[in-house]
């Protein structure tokens, strides 16, 4: 079944078209990646579809709603979370309560209850809590949840913007490279949690640089090249691809990892 | 019209103090990215110190160089010492530093030159030029001249020279000068030092008219900075262009309408700029980076 | 004893030592500057929320004290009306008045919310000498009556200081639901990446609005307890020099925390009544301290900026982390 359906977004800056006219879908259950050169419009594709920017053209359809035009805020609680390729962690909050800040997406208790303390405040607080710290659990960083971000070191950090997108309860998680900055061992680790991720029912598009990784997780990939899409189609195609292997020789190949 | 006019040059004698001042925060905002909110503070320790040095018995062109160097080093002082540790930082932290920084320029000054209202003798002695029926103070003119002056050699300072070359590359990518072997901390010092100056200069250049005193540097400030955003921050020009219709806003406000609204003009002007077009209102008219 | 036993004892021990201070301070003049310490520590309450938690500065929060404090005497003494009509009248202005600044400056951030803060908070001063008809000009308004609840009148000493300290225990205790809740993380969210936060379906609008509002609410209800303790207001007490104080105190006292910024309101009012609180000090000394108490302040704001970017409450929080990890 389709999740989302993105159809002809285009995205310009001033002269520079940094997304040209894509259109894909993503199945449910699916591990879907996002791939290209560095400058290809991954980042800003994303920020297409989770609201943080809005396209020039085109429409994300997320189960038959139009995600176009809404507020980040909007999307998150429509089902859609993501991470950034920038850690966006809330550096004097610890691991703990950066996850449980997640949980607000699917909140509803405001200030006024929050002030009385009234009782289905702390009772919600107490979910967020424990809420925080299964995730963690399942992530496998559970030590660290009293640890203040600005303290972690960056392969955790990246899991804890994870567990944080987690708390939202998605239905489609978003990774803007998170296995940027990870060692070898961190990175198994990241595979092994994408797997859970997804077996627990969540569907996934990652955009990533690591080609071991993305070959290991995706069940497709989409190739940006200069905005536009070159290829689409399971990893053994995509690597074979004359078009594919073009734009990554044409540019420099990044393999960070 | 005779009224007109006597607004009119009193809004650009304003003005141009004013212009001097935005023109201090354009330049550190250049180099740094940072408002410095201590900046009026530069503009009361001139006059203080002009005054001071005189009293002192230094004939007033010395005593005017003299408070201005001062003033300059004290701004490179500034930036070493407060600023420089927590450079790149936040926004949240530089400006609670410069904020603290202006509180004890300003005590500082209190506890050196006192409490009292100071006042400098005109630059040069004479009765007002009187033409269209309306007076000009010999002083205006003092402050148009040297306004004017320290725009040219500004512009000269940054377009012809190395020096103001390396500021101009540092404005624009700070990371891509220190590549090419521009030494940025130098740069930042020196761009504090030299809006201190200016405002040193627009300091001195004033307290014959209107008198000075420890504790008129937040004002001044504020209007400066309006008068910067008036233009869209970043941009000399537009920097002088803001300063000076800030003055004639003030000026005619006060002459047609009531000299209680004066101060509130830039206060009003700075609120409904960063409401409306934060990004300046004669920024589109003129894109000129430093 | 350890840091987390202490943590809990300790709004306990605040609560005992508010309680002792009327007991054993006798001199009427000193329980009053305790009174003005809790005066100041309710503002610092409202902008350690704004500022310490949420990350938004407001430059100008004598303006919304002096919204209350005049909008209480004016209700009082021209209105007429009894003395708790008036003060909730001057959180209500004052509430009104941290909307309208806050809505417009929703966009704003860093340097520019600053200067928007610092003129709204200048433009404030210039309208409490203008407005002459209703704030008595320079020459301020006098005559404001006690504060009064029903048939209770506050007029001594003491039940000035109860009433005040009373009204910062409530601030508190609501600033703690909100901090300890939902809304003091997403506030912290805020704080921390703007960006971070929408991704987590944080209303920032919502809460950079809501947060100025309780903020100016609790300045203005300062300033109505004020205007009654005193009994005597005028514009020189809502300047820029007074905004920069609060904001002096909610630095040293640090982010993210309650109790620090408290503490720091009580020590640097203190610095300014050096004659009241050490007996038998030569006029002279404390002419002189309270000469230096603004560079106090600029300096303390400095000095914590640099090395102590989180103030108290961080320097506090590393050290008992430290204990407990030993
Ligand atoms: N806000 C913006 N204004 C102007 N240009 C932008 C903006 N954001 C992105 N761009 C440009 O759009 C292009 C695509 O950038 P984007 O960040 O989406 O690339 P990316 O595929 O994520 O690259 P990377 O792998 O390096 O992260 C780049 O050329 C970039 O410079
Ligand atoms: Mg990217």
């Amino acid at each position: 079944m389709t999740l989302l359906q993105v159809r002809n977004v285009t995205r310009r800056f001033g002269g520079l078209t940094a997304v040209d006219d894509v259109s894909f879908d993503v199945y449910e259950g699916t591990v879907k990646a996002l791939i290209g050169p560095n400058g290809a419009g991954k980042s800003t594709l994303f920020n297409a579809l989770t609201g943080f920017d809005r396209p020039d053209e085109g429409s994300v359809v997320f189960e038959g709603e139009e995600l176009v035009g809404r507020k980040p805020r909007e999307v998150v609680r429509v089902g859609l979370a993501r991470t950034f390729q920038n850690t966006q962690l809330f550096e004097e909050m610890t691991a703990g309560e950066n996850v449980m800040v997640g949980s607000q997406a699917r909140q509803r208790r405001g200030f006024t209850t929050a002030m009385l303390r009234l009782p289905n405040a702390v009772a919600e607080d107490r979910e967020a809590r424990e809420d925080a710290s299964r995730l963690l659990r399942l992530i496998g960083i559970e030590e660290w949840i009293d640890v203040p971000a600005a303290d972690l070191p960056a392969g955790i950090r990246r899991l804890v913007e994870i567990a944080r997108a987690l708390a939202t309860r998605p239905r489609l998680l978003l990774l803007d490279e998170p296995a940027a900055g990870l060692n070898a061992t961190e990175t198994r680790e990241l595979v092994q949690t994408l797997f859970r991720v997804r077996d627990s029912g969540i569907t996934v598009v990652i955009v990533e640089h690591d080609m071991g990784l993305v070959m290991e997780v995706s069940d497709e990939i989409v190739v940006l090249d200069r905005g536009a899409k070159i290829a689409e189609g399971p990893p053994r195609m995509i690597q074979k691809d004359p078009a594919v292997i073009a734009a990554y020789l044409g540019g420099e190949v990044d393999d960070d990892v | 019209m005779s009224e007109f006019l006597q607004f009119l040059v009193a809004g650009l004698k304003n003005g141009s103090i004013y212009a001097l001042i935005a023109l201090g925060f354009t330049i550190v905002y250049a180099a740094t990215g940072a408002i410095n909110f201590a900046q009026g503070e530069f503009f009361m320790l001139g006059g203080m110190l002009c005054v001071s040095f005189t009293d002192l018995g230094m004939p007033l062109p010395v005593a005017a160089v003299a408070a201005i160097a001062a003033t300059a080093a004290i701004g490179a002082a500034f930036e070493l010492l407060a600023v420089r540790p927590i450079a790149g930082d936040s926004p949240l932290r530089i400006i609670m530093v410069t904020i603290g920084g202006a509180v004890v320029l300003r005590q500082l000054a209190l506890h050196f030159f006192g409490p009292d209202e100071r006042a400098l003798a005109p630059f040069t002695e004479g009765a007002s030029l009187k033409a269209f029926g309306v007076a000009v103070e010999l002083q205006t003119l003092w402050i148009w001249g040297l306004t004017a002056l320290a725009v040219v050699a500004l512009a000269l300072l940054y377009r012809k020279t190395a020096f103001g070359r390396a500021m101009r590359a540092t404005a624009i990518r700070r990371d891509a000068a220190r590549l090419v072997g521009i030494n940025a901390g130098m740069m930042v010092t020196v761009a504090f030092a030299l809006a201190a100056g200016l405002g040193a200069l627009a300091g001195v250049a004033v307290a014959p008219l209107t008198q000075t005193a420890f504790g008129v540097g937040a004002a001044i400030g504020v209007k400066g900075f309006a008068a910067a955003i008036l233009g869209g921050i970043g941009n000399p020009i537009t920097a002088v262009a803001g300063g000076l219709l800030l003055g004639l806003l003030e000026s005619f406000a006060a002459g047609y309408f009531d000299p209680a609204y004066k101060d509130g003009v830039a206060l009003v002007v700075l609120l409904v700029v960063l409401f409306v077009a934060p990004q300046g209102l004669l920024a589109k008219a003129g894109r000129v980076k430093v | 004893m350890n840091a987390r036993t202490l943590r809990a004892l300790a709004p306990l021990i605040a609560v005992a030592l508010a309680l002792i201070v009327p007991l054993a301070v006798s001199d009427r003049f000193l329980l009053k500057v305790f009174t003005f310490c809790g005066i100041n520590a309710l503002v610092v309450v409202g902008l350690a929320l704004l500022f310490g938690y949420a990350g938004q500065v407001s430059l100008g929060h004598a303006a919304f004290m002096g919204l209350g404090a005049y909008t209480s005497a004016y209700c009082t003494v021209e209105l007429g009306w009894p003395w708790l009509l008036g003060f909730v009248a001057a959180g209500v202005v004052a509430a009104l008045g941290g909307l309208i600044l806050a809505i417009p400056s929703l966009r704003l951030k860093g340097y520019y919310l600053a200067m928007a803060t610092l003129g709204f908070g200048l433009l404030m001063s210039l309208a409490f000498i203008q407005a002459e008809p209703i704030t008595g000009g320079v020459d301020g308004f006098s005559g404001i009556p006690f504060p009064s609840i029903g048939p209770v009148e506050f007029r001594s000493a003491s039940s000035l200081y109860w009433l005040v300290w009373g009204a910062v225990g409530i601030a508190v205790l609501v600033a703690h639901n909100i901090t300890s809740l939902r809304p003091g993380r997403a506030m912290r969210a805020l704080h921390g990446s703007e960006l971070g936060a929408q991704a987590c379906g944080v209303d920032i609008v919502g809460v950079k609005v809501r947060t100025f509002v309780v903020s100016a609410l609790m300045a203005g209800l300062a300033g109505a307890l004020y205007a009654g303790v005193v009994g005597f207001i005028s514009p020189s007490l809502f300047t820029l020099t007074a905004s920069i104080t609060f904001i002096a105190m909610t630095i040293v006292g640090g982010t993210s925390s309650l109790a620090g910024p408290i503490l720091a309101a009580v020590a640097l009012t203190l610095v300014q009544y050096s004659d009241a609180l050490i007996p038998g000090l030569p006029r002279e000394t404390a002419q002189t301290i309270q000469s230096y108490q603004e560079d106090i302040y600029g300096l303390a704001i400095v000095l914590i900026v640099i090395f102590a970017p989180r103030g108290l409450a961080g320097l506090w929080k590393r050290r008992s982390a430290g204990n407990e990890a030993s």
